[in-house]
């Protein structure tokens, strides 16, 4: 079975086991290690990609399941998504950064989150994280830069605005 | 080129391609979330599979005289958007909304839910046994109804031999409510659930993850009276009325599950009353 989807934005062509679960594929064959295989559960959130657009795990996700769809990871975000580009750099600014494991997986489901809810407060954030784990504890910083993120898109000159 | 015979995994469009697939052995696959995980289990993948998820009468929720039909494999997200506008089928939107996380709600699907024999933390089968649903199956001899009690007692004898399609919520449920005991050690399940309903002029009451499989409370449904209900009535009565043998695992003990129970159903009982009075 050969499966055959876009990811990021390219055509990726698949030829092996197709319960192959994505974030193996992604890591292994494609190098794109910004993907983080940890849980294998889909409780920790470090693997998550948009699957058509939407925040799914990548360890949940059998490769012979994605014929026809578009994949994009942290690394297509970085470049081709400026909701997450805008989180990318908040969270620097917010000196938010410890190990970084969680990162990729909370850019990849909060620029979603953002996109989709403009006037979320502190606690819809946290709602919004429970699938995420951060083992540096560092939540709260997380939830600050993306209330930054919030309250620009806000102000004038803003991307509501 | 290996033919569909030998294909792994194939996808079926239609529920008698599925249904011809798991007569030739096949296991179903739905979300993927519990059959990805079977390495984590120390489990193998199933050797050939089916998928559902792009069988279009399965992700359909609909609205019809008698009842909400429900397709197998709608996810929890889908469904809790299909229902949010529903009061009286709030127990079956928390059940949808709270479970796992965010972005397993994204794939994870109520047949798969209701399928996993081994799953006994699962939040749909007390929300559905509380509400009365019919469980809807196709079979090689046709389709096959069960009552929920009946398929939970009898799924894993049945699912080899027939694909679950759907499930049907009765109109006559008039209020409900889920109440979970989610814990971090324990991942993101629940430690013991309460799903409350009222069906016709009946309270049911379903207790999930602390037996293997989900049940009735039957002893307490007996005991209170519907038209008095009252909070910590209900709890006191749960302490005394306790049938419950909690299962122990590696999250939470046995007699933990059990004893968390009166406090849930005093919240749950809480959550009923608030829906109703709506």
């Amino acid at each position: 079975m050969s499966t055959t989807f876009q990811l990021n934005g390219e055509t990726c062509r698949f030829d092996g086991d197709p319960m192959t679960p994505l974030v193996d594929l992604l890591r292994r064959d494609r190098f794109m290690t910004g993907t983080k295989a940890v849980c294998r559960e889909g409780f920790c959130g470090a693997c998550t990609v948009h699957v058509e657009g939407v925040p799914v795990p990548a360890c949940l996700r059998p490769v012979g399941l994605l014929e026809g769809l578009s994949v994009t990871t942290i690394e297509g975000a970085s470049r081709y998504d400026a909701e997450a580009r805008r989180l990318q750099a908040a969270f620097e600014r917010v000196d938010v950064v410890q190990c970084g494991m969680c990162f990729p997986g909370m850019v990849m489901n909060l620029s979603q989150f953002l996109r989709e809810n403009r006037s979320a407060d502190r606690d819809a954030v946290k709602h919004a994280m429970v699938g995420n784990i951060c083992r540096c504890t560092g939540y709260e910083r997380i939830v600050d830069a993306v209330m930054e993120c919030l309250a620009e898109a806000h102000s004038p000159g803003g991307t509501d605005v | 080129m290996p033919g569909i015979a030998e294909e792994r995994l194939i996808v079926a469009e239609t529920i008698e391609d599925a249904r011809d697939a798991l007569r030739q052995g096949r296991a179903v696959l739905a979300g993927g979330s519990w059959v990805m995980r079977a390495p984590v289990r120390g489990q193998a993948l199933p050797e050939r599979l089916v998928s559902v998820g792009r069988i279009a009468a399965l992700g359909r929720v609909e609205v019809e005289e008698n009842g909400y039909v429900i397709g197998a494999a709608v996810t929890h997200i889908a469904l809790t958007e299909a229902l949010r506008g529903m009061p009286q089928l709030t127990g079956l939107v928390t059940a949808a909304a709270t479970s796992a996380n965010p972005a397993v709600r994204r794939v994870a699907t109520v047949g798969g839910n209701l399928c996993c024999v081994d799953f006994a933390a699962s939040d749909f089968a007390p929300a559905l046994l509380a509400c009365g649903a019919l469980v809807y199956l196709e079979t090689a001899q046709g389709p096959v109804t069960l009552p929920m009690t009946e398929f939970l007692a009898r799924r894993a004898e049945v699912l080899p031999r027939a694909l679950l399609t759907g499930v049907r919520v009765p109109r006559s449920v008039r209020a409900s409510a889920h109440q979970r005991l989610p814990m971090r050690k324990a991942g993101d399940y629940p430690v013991a659930i309460v799903s409350m309903a009222i069906c016709g002029g009946e309270l049911h009451i379903a207790v999930g993850s602390v037996e293997p499989v989900a049940r009735r409370w039957t002893a307490l449904e007996q005991a209170l009276d519907r038209r008095a209900l009252d909070p910590e009535r209900a709890g006191g009565l749960a302490e005394t009325l306790n049938d419950f043998n909690g299962r122990d695992g590696i999250e939470a003990d046995g007699w933990y599950r059990r004893e968390v129970l009166p406090a849930l159903v005093r919240r749950c009982t809480a959550a009923l009353l608030s829906g109703e009075s709506r």
